[in-house]
């Protein structure tokens, strides 16, 4: 991203590159008012789903951020009796095992939200390098990465996360991520591939063959920042779908039940039939964070596809 | 008057971003029947004032201040129900890309169908009488009616939208840039027909235009418009002969009969200003040639003067205290002398010989060939320019494409010296393009909208020169003065978005010399650019053949041009070549039939004067 978006002080980011040809030619792009923020954000907090979204992440991070200080109590202890129900020392009650709901919920934060970038990140990657190699090369090196890209999308996705998990060997938010990355790709490489197909036979890019460019260096130099917007758009895509599969995954007891996340509690408070014993809070608690966190990157979602779609910005 | 426009301004107001003030100001009136042209460069605010006026306008565009007046009615503020019965009945239009507003999955009739039963008490046989008469007006044959529009050309297609705008007898129909993007010859069919209808029908015609050419050789009256503001008013013939504005001479200027034997057109250096915060003073000082002291701090007002209206001092002083009028544009100018052509025994730097090409198209069960360049022969020499004329599917390109080495012919040899070009594989073509370099048509599209100019010259030489990056640096820099963008510094920041058409397009001609290429390919390398400075780059590239001994094969629709820069002129049609030797004896005698109608093809405002 950084190596995209270097020019987000000058009037026009890559993201609206699209708009500059049906701006009068004497004007510049976009006007330049004195901006104290990229104009990329600007067009994300000019849309009110978005501007929400962004403020709930905001908290997210922060309660992520800051959780030691936060939490009420550390959320390893179980030193709490168990089962508490809400009180004023532990807000949320406690778990089965004795443990603070609230503080539990707060350092889970941190487990989804790293879960989410990274595995939103790697997937990222995989589909970028796959769908635009495939694209832009076309030829007999699309036909075999299609047919992965195609194998990838009719693979039933869950199940094999399942098999994976199951068979491997190492525990752990590490390789949750790695599952992730590997089977959620496939999408974002489709898209990614359509798109360069559109891209690859603008004017620029044959100009950079003329100039004597190479193929990796046309694709990720001279057409990936002109399609950073879906490049943006995929990866908030892979992040929520990475935080759900995290959840889903500890849920069904493939992570490694120690570490702290909305995942694990959810874990737990099943084999501690929670709805049974009335500690309903126990399994309330971590899925409306879940929901809210989900909510607030397909919020800001909506403000990505403002980005990539100027007719979109309501104005 | 069938149409007034009273002191109309319309700004574009982003959400997050100052107010562009497109149109400023802005009195017209169009009486019944007339053929009014309106002119004006990119960004003059000419469409805006075209869209505000059949009130398309679109946020964030917003009419700010002014009235619109069509038959005594006030349509400012008119609502959707309102401009309902008005629009297609009474004001209709048609636009540049209103060939693409063919519904896909309807037939031409159908589509003639629901405008006429919407509008009219026709129905079944006589629906389809009235659209065969439509299309008879237009030049196209009834059995035309059962086509899809995917059946037809642009050009076609075209004239089918201006066929449905006539559907319902309007009183005015606004065109904006109809022909742009189609090919000349169509374009001149189009426009043909446009006048003759006019003149049969007797509708008013708001012709809104950049190229001075057409508008002047069909409209009564011509208005030009510069910077959101309206700058002239006058009659067609009175603009031919005396224009007053500077700005209305320059874009006269840029026009001549290239069958003369020295031609000077004129350009306007400089490029509009922001409409961000409009100048004070006159919005053209900057670029005008005959400027004075009070045009930099006093605006001039548009007003009546000698049978026109003009917003100029200078042309008022001249008329009103009876100091000598200049007549002509007293910027700069392109001279071309009929002497002034390269002899033919230069050395052959591109020899192509018998050279064919068909590509085979396959549609169900339908095999289709088409013949995209037949045994077409010719050398290029060393510091020569030749030009490659020919409307669009005559095979220009797909030359281009087999002497670049991105295609191969079929049939017939290229040689680049000593290589063959038609053989060359992968590695081949990489090395061989360090010879041979593209100027291509569309600066807004040749140069990446996420790349400095600093990027896009450095690729080359660094690819093919092996330079560092500072050297890289100082030679971009070296680049950009010899293309005349100085001070180089200030530019090689710069993204294209920051910059005019065409400069941009100085840029792709700095690129194209950055690995010192022996040759140079450039596919209408000025198409794309406003009239008024298209000279300006055929001047640049004229002055880089002579100073570097370039070769330039110059592909182009248009004689005009051809004649300013070329040696020697092929003509193509069909994949043929049907004509060719040198520049000034292809276009004064011409032998074939198809260059003559290439000829007829160029405005020739004069001739309404003349004649």
């Amino acid at each position: 991203m950084s190596d995209s978006t270097p020019q987000t002080s000058a009037p026009a980011g890559p993201i609206v590159a699209g708009l500059t040809p049906a701006q009068p030619e004497s004007v510049p792009a976009h006007p330049v008012r004195a901006r104290w923020v990229p104009l990329w954000f600007a067009v994300l907090w000019a849309n009110g789903k978005a501007r929400v979204g962004i403020v709930m992440l905001v908290g997210f991070v922060a309660v992520a951020v800051f959780a030691p200080v936060i939490e009420p109590h550390d959320p390893q202890s179980q030193s709490f009796d168990a089962s508490l129900g809400v009180s004023g020392s532990n807000l949320l009650g406690t778990t089965a095992q004795g443990q603070d709901i609230l503080s539990l919920l707060i350092r889970g934060t941190r487990t989804s939200l790293i879960v989410g970038l990274l595995g939103g990140v790697f997937s990222t990657l995989i589909a970028m390098l796959i769908g635009m190699v495939a694209g832009y090369l076309q030829g007999w090196v699309d036909e075999i990465l299609s047919f992965f890209i195609n194998l990838a999308l009719v693979i039933p996705v869950l199940p094999l996360m399942v098999t994976i998990a199951a068979y491997s060997p190492v525990r752990g938010i590490s390789l949750i991520i790695f599952i992730i990355a590997i089977t959620g790709w496939a999408w974002g490489a489709r898209l990614k591939r359509s798109q360069i197909i559109t891209l690859r036979t603008r004017d620029y890019v044959t100009a950079a063959r003329f100039a004597g460019d190479g193929a990796i260096r046309i694709i990720f130099r001279e057409i990936m920042p002109n399609m950073t917007s879906l490049v943006v758009a995929g990866f908030m895509g892979s992040a929520t779908a990475a935080i759900a599969a995290e959840a889903g995954l500890e849920f069904l007891g493939l992570g490694d039940p120690t570490t702290i996340s909305w995942g694990t509690m959810l874990f737990w408070a099943e084999q501690g039939s929670a709805m049974l014993t009335g500690a309903w809070i126990w399994l309330l608690a971590p899925g409306i964070a879940l929901a809210l966190l989900i909510t607030s990157l397909t919020l800001i979602n909506f403000g990505v596809d403002a980005l990539s779609n100027p007719h979109l910005r309501g104005d | 008057m069938l149409l007034e426009v009273e002191h109309l301004s319309v700004d574009y107001a982003p959400k997050n971003g100052a107010a562009v003030h497109a149109v400023r100001d802005v009195s017209l009136s169009i009486a019944e029947g007339e053929f009014v042209g309106l002119l004006g460069e990119s960004g003059s605010g000419k469409s805006t004032l075209g869209t505000a006026i059949l009130r398309l306008t679109e946020r964030p565009g917003k009419i700010t201040t002014g009235s619109i007046r069509f038959d005594d009615r006030d349509i400012t503020n008119a609502n959707a129900g309102e401009l309902r019965k008005i629009r297609w009945n009474e004001m209709s239009t048609v636009f540049q890309s209103s060939m693409n507003s063919l519904n896909p999955v309807a037939t031409v009739e159908a589509q003639f169908r629901d405008v006429i039963e919407e509008h009219t008490a026709l129905r079944g046989k006589a629906v389809h009488q009235r659209a065969a008469e439509l299309l008879e007006l237009v030049s196209i044959e009834e059995s035309f009616l059962r086509f899809y529009p995917h059946e037809l050309s642009g050009g076609m297609k075209q004239r089918v939208a201006l066929a449905m705008a006539l559907a319902l007898d309007p009183r005015l129909v606004v065109l904006d840039e109809p022909t742009t993007g189609l090919d000349v010859v169509v374009a001149r069919s189009i426009l043909d027909n446009v006048r003759r209808l006019q003149r049969e029908l007797g509708f008013a015609v708001l012709f809104i235009s950049h190229d001075i050419g057409t508008v002047l050789e069909s409209a009564d009256r011509v208005l030009i418009m510069y910077a959101g503001q309206l700058v002239e008013s006058q009659p067609a013939n009175g603009m031919l002969r005396d224009p007053m504005h500077p700005y209305a001479k320059g874009m006269l200027g840029s026009y001549a009969d290239p069958r003369n034997e020295t031609i000077r057109i004129t350009y306007i250096p400089g490029r509009p200003p922001s409409l961000l915060a409009p100048p004070i003073g006159c919005p053209f000082a900057p670029r005008c040639p005959e400027v004075i002291e009070r045009c930099h701090t006093d605006a001039p007002e548009f007003l009546p003067l000698a049978g026109a209206t003009v917003a100029c001092h200078v042309a008022r002083d001249q008329r009103t205290s009876g100091t000598a009028t200049t007549t002509g544009f007293a910027g700069p100018v392109f001279v071309k002398t009929g002497a002034s052509t390269a002899s033919g025994d230069a050395d052959v730097v591109l020899r192509v010989e018998n050279v064919e090409k068909t590509y085979t198209t396959r549609r169900g069960m339908h095999q289709s060939t088409v013949a995209a360049v037949r045994d077409v022969s010719f050398a290029l020499r060393r510091g020569q320019v030749t030009a490659l004329v020919g409307q669009s599917g005559s095979g220009k390109t797909t030359l281009a494409r087999m002497i670049t080495g991105v295609e191969r012919p079929d049939a017939g040899s290229i040689h680049f010296g000593q290589t063959a070009i038609h053989q060359l594989g992968r590695r081949g073509v990489r090395s061989y393009r360090r010879h041979v370099q593209m100027v291509f048509q569309d600066p807004f599209a040749a140069l990446n909208p996420n790349r400095t100019v600093g990027y896009a010259l450095s690729r080359p030489l660094r690819n093919y020169r092996r330079l560092s990056t500072s050297a890289a640096a100082a030679e971009a820099a070296a680049l950009l003065q010899t293309v005349g963008l100085t001070p180089p510094e200030e530019y090689l920041g710069k993204y294209p978005h920051q910059l005019s058409g065409g400069q941009r397009q100085r840029v792709v001609v700095a690129r194209a010399l950055a690995p010192d290429p022996e040759m140079i390919i450039a596919d209408e390398p000025v198409s794309m650019l406003d009239v008024s400075i298209r000279a300006e780059i055929l001047e640049l590239l004229d002055r880089l053949i002579r100073s570097r001994e370039l070769t330039i094969l110059y592909i182009t629709h248009d004689l005009l041009s051809a004649r300013m820069l070329a040696d020697e002129v092929l003509v193509l049609q069909g994949g043929r070549l049907v004509e060719s030797g040198p520049a000034l004896q292809v276009i004064q005698a011409p032998t074939d039939a198809y260059t003559v109608t290439l000829l007829n093809a160029i405005p020739n405002p004069q001739a309404r004067i003349a004649g």
